[in-house]
């Protein structure tokens, strides 16, 4: 499973994951940019569900589900 | 590294060294408060300017914009708090504000002459994002890094000395939470002031070279834009309201060489609007590593541990709800000593006017309409301040956000997202600044929907008709009070995301927004902000209290004392004052008597004597109060009320009720002093009110209570059938669900802009009232 590539909604709470691929309008790829969430980048699943938490870095971010399954991770350990 | 083009950087720069030289003349120095949400720029601004600090309007200014001042070494500065923001790149025209600010295209305000950027100091690299961003408009920054504590506390360590090379600009740390490093930062600005036009402006962030001659190509294209900051925003900001504004329906030409130009950045790998997010995080993950060192995670420390149960679908949305039915109860518990204080000072206050001016309108005016009608309201201050208190606490310390989080789902239900919760949330306090918060929605639709229903939130202004009447007929058992308050609070939550789901698939129908939210890190709260909040809700609640309801209650008071005379023309208040005396009188013999038997150490022999003494009292005070009854029913409220008391009827109030909730539809509040009016408090057996220990032992309380209870009316036919408990509950559900308040019709029409929005508020919210209250009543009469 590890190294998979994954939809975000799809990461269980403490799982974590580096951002693939981000899909979806330029407005809103660009405000998540702004936030820290890019290609490349690590997060962890702090609460999943129909809106998740995410630890980026040292910022949480609140996301909803139909949002986080236009970002692709790869799984990680 | 160098500046992009020192030459441009020179050119915006001599205006505002112009500004600058001019405002070091009249001593007066601009600082402008740049920073992300979440940064403590608010408790900073708090404490840099304490109590010199007002909200500014400013003419096509919708945001909120504060203002204060501090001295330093007797040079005043100016301190502009611009609201939290995470980029630069504006998306809608309230964002646009911020950008025009700092620019100076402001009317009335000064161009900054100073930004101080405010950084989270644990989050450094996503903070330093906007700062650089700061860079690009050519003026002196400060940059402040905030938090070095959290920072610490999580193994990240920052060497200053080297921030301060490697960005090229003037740095310092604060922790403005615990104060400390304030000083320093006041003598960083001044010294910085004394030399503003020789500080060197730190260098713009290298874009590509691509990217630099797309803009050369650009700008003669666009000859009006003489800023080279806003030439760079026009290309970047895909669809941003520079594009709106430079290229109309009439322009499309222009806006088609600008989407070539954007195309052929694409091409070489540079698409807009995300390749500014890219570079410039390039450049900071370089940068950073320079003074940035992080040590091993620091991992499941034990605020994480209570985070994680906090944000926990079940866990953390009990713990919300258990949280609010124990502030209610703090509230109703907590704040009865010293309402008392309050209702003894008004009593003595009044008595003690009434002593020193003669009987006649103007005795009426100032005891009846302003001391008892103001007082009645005044007398909820403590809770009030005790609501501002608790609402501040879970905002400093971080639990809104999780609770925005918590009810996101809910939200999402009701088309809407978590980002009209802390709206809503803020709106237990006050309609008013709920509604300016939702100018963090950027979705119009969305934020109009919230606007709409946040007033169904129960603010602090219904607080006290709920209290007076859960004191009076719901007291019992003791859990009953408290939850009871938290019932009405929940009609608020329950309502309003129904109303916002049935606006958002009507009138308000599209898209499902999308949803990104900034969680904070927890901490403790300030008990500054606390009381500063406290303070600043206190004195609006008092101001309120002394403009608004202060001249509501005089129209009220003269619409219940005109006519005084009654069809003989004799004065009502001349025969109530004559009662009066005479009442006055035989309370004195039978003190007299009952000291007498007291001196004399046996039984009253004079048993005979004292009854008839009493008799007599019992039959003053019944003339009295039926002079009151009639001279109320022929004022002009009166007449007014018992000509609508048909409308009135089938919720269960009589006409008292009924002007009563008149009136307070200029402020919610009125209408305990309107009652208090009605229900003459002086018919009160004084004796009682010696034994205060809640509302319902006030005046107004046992008034309400004997008039509810023992119908004292008989003129009244609905009087006899009506169970207190409903129609306090009756009552009580209008209040929850009316929009009784000016200050709130007055801040949607701002908001929205429009007059069709405030009335629309007004209708749907009466008719939603009237209806709920009709049902309760109703419903209620099957089974009590």
């Amino acid at each position: 499973m590890l190294g998979s590539l994954v939809p975000l909604d799809c990461l269980q709470p403490g799982e974590f994951g580096s951002v693939a691929d981000i899909s979806g309008e330029p407005e809103w790829i660009c405000r998540m940019a702004e936030l820290g969430m890019q290609e490349g980048c690590h997060l962890k699943m702090v609460q999943n569900g129909s809106t998740c938490l995410l630890q980026i870095g040292e910022c949480r971010l609140c996301l909803r589900a139909d949002k986080s399954a236009q970002i692709l991770v790869r799984l990680q350990g | 590294m160098k500046p992009a083009s020192t030459e441009k950087q020179q050119t915006a720069v001599a205006p505002i060294m112009t500004v600058a030289q001019k405002n070091t003349i009249e001593k007066k120095i601009t600082v402008a408060l740049v920073g992300n949400p979440n940064t403590g720029k608010s408790t900073l601004f708090n404490a840099l300017t304490g109590l010199n600090q007002r909200i500014g309007n400013y003419s096509g200014v919708t945001v909120e914009l504060k203002k204060g001042k501090f001295e330093y070494q007797k040079q005043t500065f100016d301190i502009i708090d611009l609201p939290g923001t995470y980029s630069v790149a504006a998306r809608s025209p309230d964002e646009m504000i911020a950008t025009n600010l700092l620019l100076g295209q402001i009317e009335d305000l000064p161009a900054p002459d100073l930004i101080i950027s405010l950084v989270d100091a644990s989050n450094l690299q996503r903070h330093l994002y906007l700062t650089t961003q700061l860079f690009d408009l050519g003026k002196p920054i400060l940059l402040v890094l905030n938090m070095m504590d959290v920072a610490k506390s999580r193994g990240v360590k920052i060497d200053l000395s080297q921030l301060q090379k490697t960005l090229q600009l003037p740095c310092l740390a604060i922790q403005a939470h615990k104060q400390i490093g304030l000083e320093d930062l006041k003598k960083s600005i001044w010294q910085l002031s004394e030399r503003l036009d020789k500080i060197e402006l730190p260098p713009r962030i290298p874009f590509p070279a691509v990217f630099e001659s797309v803009i050369e190509q650009i700008k003669p294209i666009f000859p009006e834009i003489k800023s080279d900051f806003l030439i760079r925003r026009l290309v970047i900001d895909v669809r941003g309201p520079l594009e709106k504004k430079y290229c109309s329906d009439e322009d499309l030409p222009r806006l088609e060489l600008l989407n070539n130009s954007r195309t052929e950045l694409a091409k070489q790998g540079l698409a807009v609007p995300d390749m500014e997010a890219r570079e410039r995080y390039r450049w900071l993950r370089q940068a950073t590593s320079h003074f940035v060192k992080k040590e091993e995670a620091v991992s499941g420390s034990w605020l994480d541990r209570i985070d994680r149960i906090l944000t926990h679908r079940l866990y953390g949305t009990f713990i919300f709800f258990l949280m609010m039915f124990c502030i209610f109860q703090t509230i109703f518990v907590g704040a009865s000593p010293l309402m008392d204080g309050i209702d003894y000072l008004r009593e003595w206050v009044g008595s003690t006017v009434e002593s020193n001016i003669q009987i006649g309108p103007l005795r009426s005016l100032i005891v009846d309409g302003i001391i008892k009608g103001v007082g009645a309201v005044l007398v909820f201050l403590p809770q009030i301040l005790l609501l501002f208190g608790f609402i501040a606490i879970l905002e400093d310390c971080g639990y809104m956000a999780r609770a925005a989080f918590l009810m996101d789902r809910l939200m999402a239900w009701c088309g809407l997202n978590g980002k009209s919760f802390i709206p809503l949330l803020s709106s237990i306090a006050c309609a008013v600044p709920g509604i300016m918060a939702t100018r963090v929605i950027e979705n119009r639709r969305d934020r109009l929907a919230t606007i709409l229903v946040a007033p169904l939130m129960s603010c602090s202004a219904r607080l006290p008709l709920y209290i007076l009447l859960i004191a009076l007929f719901l007291q019992k058992p003791w859990w009953l009070p408290g939850l009871m308050l938290f019932m009405m609070y929940l009609i608020g939550f329950i309502s309003a995301p129904i109303m916002a789901w049935l606006f958002k698939g009507t009138i308000l129908r599209g898209p499902r927004p999308t949803f990104i939210m900034e969680m904070p890190s927890f901490k403790v709260p300030s008990y500054k902000t606390v009381l500063f909040r406290m303070w600043e809700a206190g004195i609006a609640f008092v101001y309120r209290a002394g403009i608004i309801i202060c001249a509501a209650m005089v129209l009220v008071w003269a619409s219940l004392y005109f006519p005084n005379h009654d069809s003989e023309n004799h004065s009502y208040d001349k025969q109530i004052s004559t009662i009066q005396e005479e009442i006055d009188q035989l309370r004195h013999s039978i003190e007299n008597l009952d000291s007498y038997s007291e001196a004399k150490e046996e039984a009253p022999l004079n048993n005979s004597d004292r009854e008839n003494l009493e008799k007599k009292l019992e039959e003053e005070i019944q003339r009295m109060n039926l002079l009151y009854g009639q001279w109320r029913r022929q004022s002009y409220l009166g007449q007014l009320g018992r000509g609508l008391e048909p409308i009135f009827t089938p919720l269960g109030w009589d006409w008292k009720v009924g002007v009563a909730v008149l009136a307070s539809f200029t402020a919610r509040e009125v209408v305990v002093g309107t009652l208090g009016m009605i229900y003459n408090q002086g018919e009160v057996d004084p004796k009682e009110v010696l034994h205060l220990k809640n509302a319902a032992d006030s005046p107004l309380g046992i008034a309400i209570q004997s008039q509810w209870q023992t119908n004292p009316d008989p003129a009244n036919k609905i009087e006899r059938s009506v169970s207190p408990i409903l129609r306090a509950l009756s009552l009580m559900i209008f209040f929850a669900l009316c929009c009784q308040c000016t200050s709130t019709l007055a801040v949607i029409k701002r908001e929205t802009q429009s007059w069709f929005w405030p009335l629309f508020t007004l209708v749907y919210m009466t008719l939603l009232a009237y209806v709920s209250a009709f049902a309760v009543f109703q419903l209620g009469s099957l089974f009590l």
